[in-house]
């Protein structure tokens, strides 16, 4: 590529979010496209890949890396509160994150490597709604709510509700994700981060599985899990969910787990690896984890 | 909403400003526009870290980041380092250790380690092997890289 390769793309930096939202409203009234620019990982790689050029489309980009209303990090009374436009390696950096939800600033630290994480966010994850996106699967533990904007005002969205199928989800032309909230878990709560791929650094997994989870006299009293790279979708376990909350811990055995993540996951041979590998990878990963819990 | 747009940044230390397509890639304006050629292109995808750049101090893949996101920020390309009459420890550590072969990877290398050490000044080799495990290199096998980082620790602290 050159210069001359991406350099038809119009480009915008809005100033205030109410200026990109003006912007999103305007350009979806008219049926036109626009795609928001957080960290470019994603974006740029499609580019590569496809540039649009070829295809003829050349949707405005909207650069919302440097919004402040979608930037900072908070923790309010019990629920932390991250800006869609906040990178990985501001999230993993942050002492709140490490202390109050390890398990994002673990998922953070292993997605992609550092020149990712400088760039990446979770508003772009979560808006490619990739299968195999890392950050979606910690969320989805978390069970994360997502924050949406547009001129029409803001709405709520929780993370089990958010994607209707693959890479499809309930985001509007002319809204954006402003923020991802999370009921932060008491401290020191259990959890589990487990990344299954070819390398430790970039490569995208072959299953990313997440865990949390609050005991309380040998029964769970909150349980999420989130699998990436299993279904069309990441993964909410359902089923698995379902038998964790249902009886003492001690009751739960392997045999339970393994028949409750099969009906709960329908992975696909792609270039990474194999249905199989991955249905075999997913009941161990969630056996593992229930172990773990069993034996605290 | 424009094709080409000025844009006012620092690049080395010195302050540009630069009419270019702000969709552009800042590896290609840096490449193409200001003739800064040490910035290397591999993949074009984020994977190899050839083109490795500073932005606000922070190592970047700058094929993935757009020339209108870097209005009003310090970029340092591996020109921004020492020169061939006064290299920097790094660069020196990276050549008595052995760290370079072909070549195509060490000017992302020695931004991503230099990062590292200014954050870091005396890592440990597993932060060291973070720091460059987005940064491929198909000759060295990485032992020699690694080894060059911990010498240019030592001589960074020596001087200092
Ligand atoms: C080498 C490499 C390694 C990677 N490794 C991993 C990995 O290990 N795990 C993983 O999960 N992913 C990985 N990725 C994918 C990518 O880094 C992540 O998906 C990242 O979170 C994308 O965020 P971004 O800000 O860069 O998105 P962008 O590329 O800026 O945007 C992606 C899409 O989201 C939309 N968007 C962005 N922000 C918003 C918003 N606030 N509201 C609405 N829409 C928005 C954009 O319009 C665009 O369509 C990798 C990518 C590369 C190149
Ligand atoms: S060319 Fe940018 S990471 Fe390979
Ligand atoms: S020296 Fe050849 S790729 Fe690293």
């Amino acid at each position: 590529m050159s210069v001359a390769g991406l350099a038809l793309h119009p480009f915008s930096t809005p100033k205030t979010l109410d200026e990109a939202l003006a912007l999103l409203a305007e350009r979806s009234a008219r049926a036109e496209k626009t795609v928001l620019l957080a960290g470019g990982t994603d974006w740029f790689v499609e580019r590569h890949v496809a540039p649009a050029e070829e295809a003829g489309v050349l949707p405005l980009v909207v650069d919302v890396s440097r919004l402040d209303a979608l930037r900072g990090i908070a923790v309010e009374g019990e629920t932390l509160h991250i800006g869609a436009a906040a990178t990985y390696l501001e999230i993993r950096k942050d002492a709140r994150v490490a202390a109050r939800c390890p398990l994002l600033a673990a998922t953070a630290r292993d997605v992609g490597a550092l020149q990712i994480q400088a760039r990446g966010t979770l508003g772009g994850n979560l808006a490619s709604g990739s299968p195999a996106a890392d950050g979606v699967a910690a969320l989805a533990a978390l069970d994360a709510t997502l924050l949406l904007r547009s001129i029409r005002g803001a709405r709520r969205v929780p993370l089990a509700g958010f994607y209707t199928g693959y890479r499809r989800s309930v985001l509007a032309a002319d809204e954006l994700i402003e923020a991802i909230e999370i009921a932060l878990p008491p401290e020191g709560s259990p959890f589990a981060w487990r990344k299954v791929g070819t390398r430790q650094a970039q490569a995208i997994s072959k299953v990313a599985f997440a865990g949390l989870a609050v005991v309380a006299s040998g029964r769970l009293a909150r349980l999420g899990l989130g699998m990436a790279s299993v279904a069309p979708t990441v993964a909410l376990l359902p089923a698995t969910r379902a038998l964790g909350l249902s009886k003492p811990l001690g009751e739960v055995t392997d045999a339970d787990v393994e028949q409750a993540v099969l009906a709960d996951v329908s992975p696909i041979d792609d270039v990474r690896s194999t249905a199989a590998y991955r249905r075999h990878v997913a009941v161990r990963l969630a056996q593992r984890f229930f172990g773990e819990l069993r034996a605290l | 909403m424009s094709m080409e747009t000025n844009i006012t940044l620092t690049v080395n230390g010195s302050v540009v400003t630069l009419e270019a397509p702000p969709a552009a890639r800042l590896l290609d304006v840096l490449r193409e526009r200001l003739g800064l050629t040490g910035t290397k292109e591999g993949c074009g995808e984020g994977e190899c870290g050839a083109c490795t750049v500073l932005l606000d101090g922070v190592p970047v893949n700058a094929c993935l980041v757009a020339f209108g996101q870097c209005d009003g920020r310090e970029v340092t390309t591996v020109e921004g380092l020492g020169s061939t009459a006064h290299l920097t420890p790094l660069q020196e550590a990276m050549v008595t250790e052995g760290g370079a072969q072909c070549g195509i990877c060490t000017p992302g290398m020695l931004l991503s380690a230099e990062a590292l050490l200014r954050e870091e000044p005396r890592p440990t080799e597993p932060q060291i092997r973070e720091a460059i495990a987005g940064n491929i290199c198909r000759c060295t096998g990485y032992q020699r890289i690694v080894n060059a980082v911990n010498e240019a620790a030592r001589r960074r602290e020596a001087r200092s």
